[in-house]
C-alpha cells in the first residue's frame, strides 16, 4: 500500500493560524486517527491531505512523491464524509462505479469492482437502490464502498460515523476495521470521539489549536498523557490541585512522593485508578452513584469539596451520604501542561487518619 | 399484558377536527383561496366562455370564430411565433448567462463574488421603462455605441432597436437577476461534499458539471424556466418600446387589438391562446415537480 508523510504543514484562514507546524508519518496500512476537539485543526489536515485545501506551508508526501500542490482528482486518495455525500440522483451501484465510469473502464470490469466493493460492505443486493432508499448506516457503507473500489494509497474518513446512533456507530467501526486490515490499507480517520479512536487506532495523534499535543498508541494515549490536556482530553480523569513540598505533595488524601521542584502541581488520577471503601470517619461522602451495567461511577465529595469519579465494580453498594475512604493506584503530576512525574502511590490509607 | 411506551410525538388530546383546529385552520385558507378564484380563477373562465359564446339575435351561441380568424390570420400567426422565437431565444440565453454566473456565485469564494452578486442582482432595481430608455439611447440609433464609433471612425451599428433582437436583449437584462437568484437557490441545495465526493473520484471541471451539479439542479432549471417563459410570453412593456411595429409580440398585439381596433373579443381570445401556451409550460412544470416527488416516496 502506500505511506503517507506531513512535513511541517500549516495553513492559516483570514490571517488565523489553523494548523501551525505539523509533522507526521502514516506507516504502511498502519490506521491513524486524529482526535481533538472542534477547532482543532483535524479536519484541516485531512482536507490538506485529501487535496481540498492547500497548506501555506510545508509538504505532503505519499510514497515519497510529493502531492502537496496535486488536485483532489489526480490525488491517489480517498475520502470519505461525515454528511455521505452520496449523489441523490444515482443509484447505489452508480454512486460506487462513477469513478470507475470516469476512468473508462470497461463495464464488466466496473460491474465485477462495484458488486465486490458492495459486498465487501455488506450491501451486496442493494446496487439497484436509490441513496434514500437507504438508512443513515447503509449510506454511509456506500460511501465507504465509493472510496475504496477506485483501490486509493490512503483511506482518508472525515468522521464518518458521527451521524449514526452509538449502537450503528460501535458496529460500523468493527466492520470498518475489519476492512482496514483485510485490506491493509493504509488510513487516516478523523475524530472527536475518543472511544473511537481508542478502538479503532493503532495510533491516535491528538491535536489542539492546530498543534500536535502527542502521538501513540491508544494504550500509551490513555495510560501515559504526556500533556495535561491529553490526560483531559482521553477518557475521564480526576484532577485535584496541591503543592509539592520536598517530594512530597500536600494533599491530604493522596500525599504521594515524587523527584518534583517545589510548587502547584495537579495530581491525575483515573477513575478506574481509584479504589473506595466505606469508612466510619467520613471525610469523603459519596455524593451520587450511576450504574452503567458492566461497572458503577461513584461520584464523591472530599473535604475541601472537590468532586472526583471513581469506577467501581457493579457489585459495590454505596448510597448517598456514605463515608469512603480513597486509594489511588496510579497518579500521574502535571505543572501547567506539563507532565513531571507517574508515581504509584503507597497501599490505603483510611480518610479518617489522612 | 405488555405494555409499550414510546417517546416519539404522539398527540394527545384527539385529533386537530376534535380540538377545533380543523374549522381554524379551513378559516386560515379561506381567504387566500376566496381571492384566487376571485382574481384568477373566474376571470380565466369568464374569458374562455366570452370567446366561445357570441350574443346574437337568438341571444348566446357557441361560436369558434375568433379562434378561426385568429389561426387562420397570417399577421395574427406572424406575431404568435415571434413571441415564441423571442421567448425561446430569452430562455437559451438566460440559461448561457446565469448559470456560469449561478455557478460562481455559489462555489467562488473570493470576495469578488460578493460584488459580482451585487452587480447581477443592480437590474431587479430598474423599472422596464426606464430600462428601455437607457437601452434605446444606448444601441439605438445615433446612441452611445454609435457615437463612440463615430469617434474613433467606425461605421454605425446596425441597431437591434425596433427590430426582434431589441425586446431580446431587453428582456434578457431586466430577467437575469431574478434567473440567477433563482438558479443560486438551486445551487445551494448541491452540497459542497457532493462536489468534493466527486472531485476525489476523479471528476473535473465538466464532469462536475454534467454528472453531479446539473442533474441536481433539474427542478431550479424547470422553475427558471418555466418563470422565464411565463415572464416573457406575457411582457408587454419592452416588446412594446423596443421591439418592431410589425410582427409585434403578443403582449403589444393584444393592447392594440382591444385600444385601437376596439375589438375586445378578439382580444381576450388572444389572451385566452397566450394563457394555453402558458399553462402548458406550466403543466410541463408541475408534472416534472409531481414526478420527482413521486419518485423519491
Amino acid at each position: 500500500m502506500a505511506q503517507l508523510s506531513l512535513k511541517n504543514i500549516g495553513k492559516s484562514f483570514d490571517g488565523t493560524d489553523v494548523i501551525r507546524d505539523v509533522s507526521l508519518d502514516v506507516a504502511d496500512g498502519e490506521l491513524v486517527c486524529l482526535l481533538g476537539p472542534s477547532g482543532s485543526g483535524k479536519s484541516t489536515i485531512l482536507r490538506m491531505v485529501g487535496g481540498f485545501e492547500t497548506p501555506d506551508r510545508g509538504s505532503i508526501l505519499i510514497d515519497g512523491q510529493d502531492v502537496t500542490l496535486i488536485l483532489p482528482e489526480k490525488r491517489p486518495t480517498g475520502m470519505v464524509f461525515q454528511s455521505h455525500a452520496l449523489w441523490s440522483h444515482m443509484s447505489v451501484a452508480d454512486n460506487v462505479a462513477f469513478g470507475l465510469k470516469l476512468r473508462r473502464m470497461p463495464r464488466r470490469e466496473i460491474q465485477a469492482k462495484v458488486a465486490d466493493a458492495l459486498g465487501l460492505v455488506g450491501l451486496k443486493d442493494y446496487g439497484t437502490r436509490r441513496v434514500w432508499q437507504l438508512s443513515g448506516g447503509q449510506q454511509q457503507r456506500v460511501a465507504i464502498a465509493r472510496a475504496l473500489v477506485l483501490e486509493p494509497k490512503i483511506l482518508l474518513l472525515d468522521e464518518p460515523f458521527a451521524s449514526l446512533d452509538q449502537h450503528l456507530r460501535e458496529h460500523l467501526r468493527e466492520e470498518l476495521r475489519d476492512i482496514q486490515r483485510r485490506l491493509g490499507i493504509t488510513t487516516l480517520f478523523v475524530t472527536h470521539g475518543q472511544d473511537e479512536a481508542l478502538a479503532l487506532a493503532d495510533r491516535i495523534v491528538v491535536l489542539q489549536q492546530g498543534d500536535l499535543e502527542q502521538v501513540a498508541s491508544p494504550d500509551r494515549m490513555y495510560r501515559a498523557p504526556e500533556t495535561r490536556f491529553v490526560a483531559g482530553f482521553i477518557g475521564s480523569m480526576n484532577f485535584l490541585a496541591c503543592d509539592m513540598r520536598h517530594g512530597r505533595a500536600d494533599h491530604p488524601l493522596f500525599p504521594v512522593e515524587a523527584p518534583v521542584a517545589d510548587g502547584p502541581v495537579e495530581l491525575a488520577i483515573r477513575p478506574e485508578a481509584l479504589t473506595v471503601a466505606p469508612a466510619r470517619a467520613p471525610q469523603a461522602k459519596v455524593h451520587r452513584t450511576t450504574d452503567y451495567g458492566s461497572h458503577l461511577l461513584v461520584d464523591i465529595d472530599l473535604a475541601d469539596g472537590t468532586r472526583v469519579k471513581a469506577m467501581c465494580p457493579p457489585s459495590a453498594r454505596f448510597a448517598a451520604g456514605d463515608g469512603v475512604t480513597l486509594t489511588a493506584d496510579r497518579v500521574t503530576l502535571f505543572r501547567g501542561q506539563k507532565k513531571l512525574a507517574e508515581v504509584s502511590p503507597r497501599p490505603a490509607r483510611e480518610l479518617s487518619h489522612a | 399484558m405488555t405494555h409499550t411506551s414510546s417517546s416519539g410525538t404522539v398527540r394527545k388530546g384527539g385529533t386537530a377536527k376534535r380540538n377545533g383546529r380543523g374549522l381554524t385552520g379551513l378559516l386560515l385558507v379561506s381567504a387566500p383561496v376566496a381571492l384566487l378564484g376571485w382574481l384568477i380563477i373566474y376571470p380565466i373562465f369568464n374569458a374562455v366562455a366570452r370567446t366561445l359564446f357570441t350574443a346574437g339575435d337568438e341571444g348566446l351561441h357557441f361560436s369558434l370564430d375568433t379562434y378561426q380568424r385568429f389561426f387562420t390570420d397570417g399577421y395574427a400567426l406572424n406575431n404568435l411565433w415571434l413571441t415564441l422565437w423571442v421567448t425561446a431565444v430569452c430562455a437559451a440565453c438566460l440559461m448561457a448567462i446565469c448559470l456560469p454566473l449561478a455557478l460562481y456565485l455559489r462555489f467562488a469564494k473570493s470576495r469578488v463574488a460578493a460584488v459580482v452578486q451585487g452587480l447581477a442582482l443592480f437590474p431587479m432595481f430598474v423599472p422596464s421603462v426606464i430600462l428601455a430608455y437607457a437601452l434605446i439611447r444606448t444601441i439605438g440609433p445615433n446612441g452611445g455605441v454609435d457615437l463612440v464609433l463615430n469617434a474613433v471612425g467606425l461605421p454605425k451599428i446596425n441597431s437591434p432597436y425596433l427590430t426582434p433582437w431589441g425586446p431580446v436583449i431587453g428582456l434578457v437584462w431586466d430577467n437575469i437577476p431574478l434567473t440567477t437568484l433563482m438558479l443560486v437557490a438551486g445551487l445551494g441545495g448541491v452540497s459542497d461534499n457532493a462536489v468534493e465526493a466527486a472531485r476525489d473520484a476523479g471528476a473535473r471541471r465538466f464532469a462536475l458539471l454534467r454528472y453531479i451539479i446539473l442533474p441536481q439542479i433539474g427542478n431550479a432549471m424547470l422553475v427558471v424556466l418555466s418563470f422565464t417563459v411565463l415572464g416573457i410570453f406575457s411582457a408587454f412593456t419592452l416588446p412594446y418600446v423596443l421591439g418592431p411595429a410589425s410582427p409585434e409580440m403578443m403582449g403589444p398585439f393584444m393592447q392594440r387589438t382591444f385600444s385601437q381596433l376596439s375589438d375586445s373579443r378578439m382580444a381576450v381570445t388572444q389572451a385566452v391562446i397566450t394563457f394555453a401556451i402558458c399553462a402548458c409550460f406550466g403543466a410541463f412544470y408541475v408534472r416534472s415537480i409531481a414526478k420527482n416527488r413521486e419518485a423519491r416516496r
